[in-house]
């Protein structure tokens, strides 16, 4: 027994070093962003309030970029509104003649306006974290975009801040496809500049030009579909004869990131169901047929 | 002795801020990246045992990682340099009888053996920490360029905060 007391405490440094190793590589190799617990990431209270601090007295600096976005994006909508209402008048003559029916799809998502406090976009796994979490009614798992498109997904949520992963994280892939095609491929971050992408899996059939408006898909019920996420730079050789993989400029400036929105959809629950395929438990209408 | 702890306590609050708040976002040609907080590991008594040095070592390490969502990174890094700190030591100043004050400066072991013993420190962190980065991407000259230039950086902002605390002693 004394012996043992000895031995235990000669080589006690090896254990603690031992231990710190262990502990330390369990938390690094465990890689799956969604297994993270909430005190372990920058969501938890101490982490987000000094971020709260820090932002609140950083926030002004990129100001006069994220103006020119704003400005740049108003002008677009302002477009946007006189088409639609030249397109309302035309409809609305049309309807004298035709009853008309509008898609009721569309007010299913809703938005909610949450503020950047960290960010970073400089590491091989980037996160970003907000002010607003469940208590706003963010969940995890909800995508999240700014004014110019796709800044990434809810991952972490605590009650007022959530933790993001970002568009540069090699474990976030998105579901995209080009503009006016609808052959859709994967997009993800290689961890070489923060303003580029890779889209991969597009078919090769697909014929693309170099400034192509890359957009989600609406395959994962995250986004709605045509949110833009970036344009086509070029073609690189991809190792498969099969797929075509694109180089994306990212539209979303992550440097300057500061409001974005987090895109709550209502039927993501049943979306979720129909996909694991288990049968739901408040389905009053069940096929009966036998 | 309390107001040597009182001391390291503040020091380790005030570099994991420096760190997490300013230094995390410096990324000086797309390589370059300060990892300041080893200065406390750098600046931890020479004295002092050895399962002290880890633990506090994987503290900071740990602290840096939550706010700067590295998960396990740095503290994986900071243990493994808290092993290596006795012998980098050791390698440029055979005698350790010869400190009066355990805690190394440049006053106590002379400038260019603590300035040696820092760059070298510097090194080891960086080269691990980059190492571990590696695991994501693996782009091997890009790894050394982020080596090297994360050294040199960490190396002259760690000389920069000590010439700026000791002198007012």
């Amino acid at each position: 027994m004394r012996n043992l007391l000895n031995f235990f405490l000669r080589y006690s440094a090896w254990f603690v070093f031992i231990f710190y190793v262990v502990l330390s590589c369990w938390l690094l190799f465990n890689k799956n962003p969604y297994q993270h617990h909430v005190y372990l990431t920058s969501a938890n209270s101490v982490a987000s309030g000094i971020y709260d601090v820090t932002s609140n007295i950083t926030s002004y600096i990129g100001l006069r970029d994220i103006n020119e976005d704003l400005q740049r994006r108003n002008a677009a909508l302002e477009s946007e509104v006189i088409m639609l209402r030249q397109e309302t008048r035309r409809l609305n003559q049309a309807i004298m003649q035709d009853s008309m029916r509008t898609l009721d799809s569309i007010g299913r998502y809703e938005f909610v306006i949450a503020t950047v406090i960290n960010n970073s976009v400089i590491r091989p796994y980037n996160y970003i974290t907000i002010d607003k979490g469940s208590a706003d009614g963010i969940g995890p798992e909800m995508g999240v975009m700014d004014q110019n498109g796709v800044v990434g997904v809810t991952n972490v949520v605590a009650g007022h801040h959530a933790r993001i992963i970002s568009l540069l994280n090699p474990n976030f892939r998105l579901s995209c496809k080009l503009r006016g095609n609808d052959a859709f491929g994967s997009l993800v971050w290689d961890g070489i500049s923060p303003s580029e992408a890779l889209l991969e899996e597009l078919p090769k059939q697909v014929k693309f030009h170099k400034g192509d408006t890359v957009i989600t898909s609406g395959y994962s019920a995250m986004f709605p579909e045509g949110i833009p996420v970036g344009t086509v730079l070029g073609s690189t050789r991809g190792e498969d004869d099969n797929f075509h993989t694109l180089r994306i400029r990212l539209l979303t400036d992550f440097t300057t990131l500061s409001t974005v929105k987090v895109i709550s959809n209502r039927d993501i629950v049943e979306i979720k169901e129909v996909e694991t395929d288990q049968p739901r438990a408040a389905s009053g209408a069940t096929p009966t047929n036998q | 002795m309390a107001k040597e702890i009182i001391k390291f306590a503040l020091m380790f609050v005030a570099l994991t801020l420096c760190q997490v708040v300013v230094f995390n976002h410096i990324c000086l040609f797309g390589v370059a990246i300060p990892l300041v907080f080893i200065y406390f590991i750098v600046k931890l008594p020479v004295t002092l045992g050895i399962s002290w040095v880890m633990t506090l070592s994987f503290l900071i390490g740990l602290t840096v990682d939550v706010m700067s969502n590295t998960q396990g990174m740095n503290a994986l890094a900071c243990t493994l340099l808290a092993v290596t700190r006795l012998p980098v030591l050791h390698l440029y100043m055979p005698r350790q009888d010869a400190i009066s004050n355990p805690e190394p400066s440049m006053r106590t072991l002379g400038a260019a053996i603590f300035m040696k013993y820092a760059l070298t420190l510097s090194a080891v962190y960086c080269t691990l920490f980059f190492s571990i980065e590696a695991f994501a991407f693996f782009t091997p000259m890009r790894m050394l360029l982020k080596i090297v230039s994360s050294t040199l950086l960490t190396f002259i902002v760690i000389m920069a905060i000590d010439g700026f605390t000791t002198s007012r002693r």
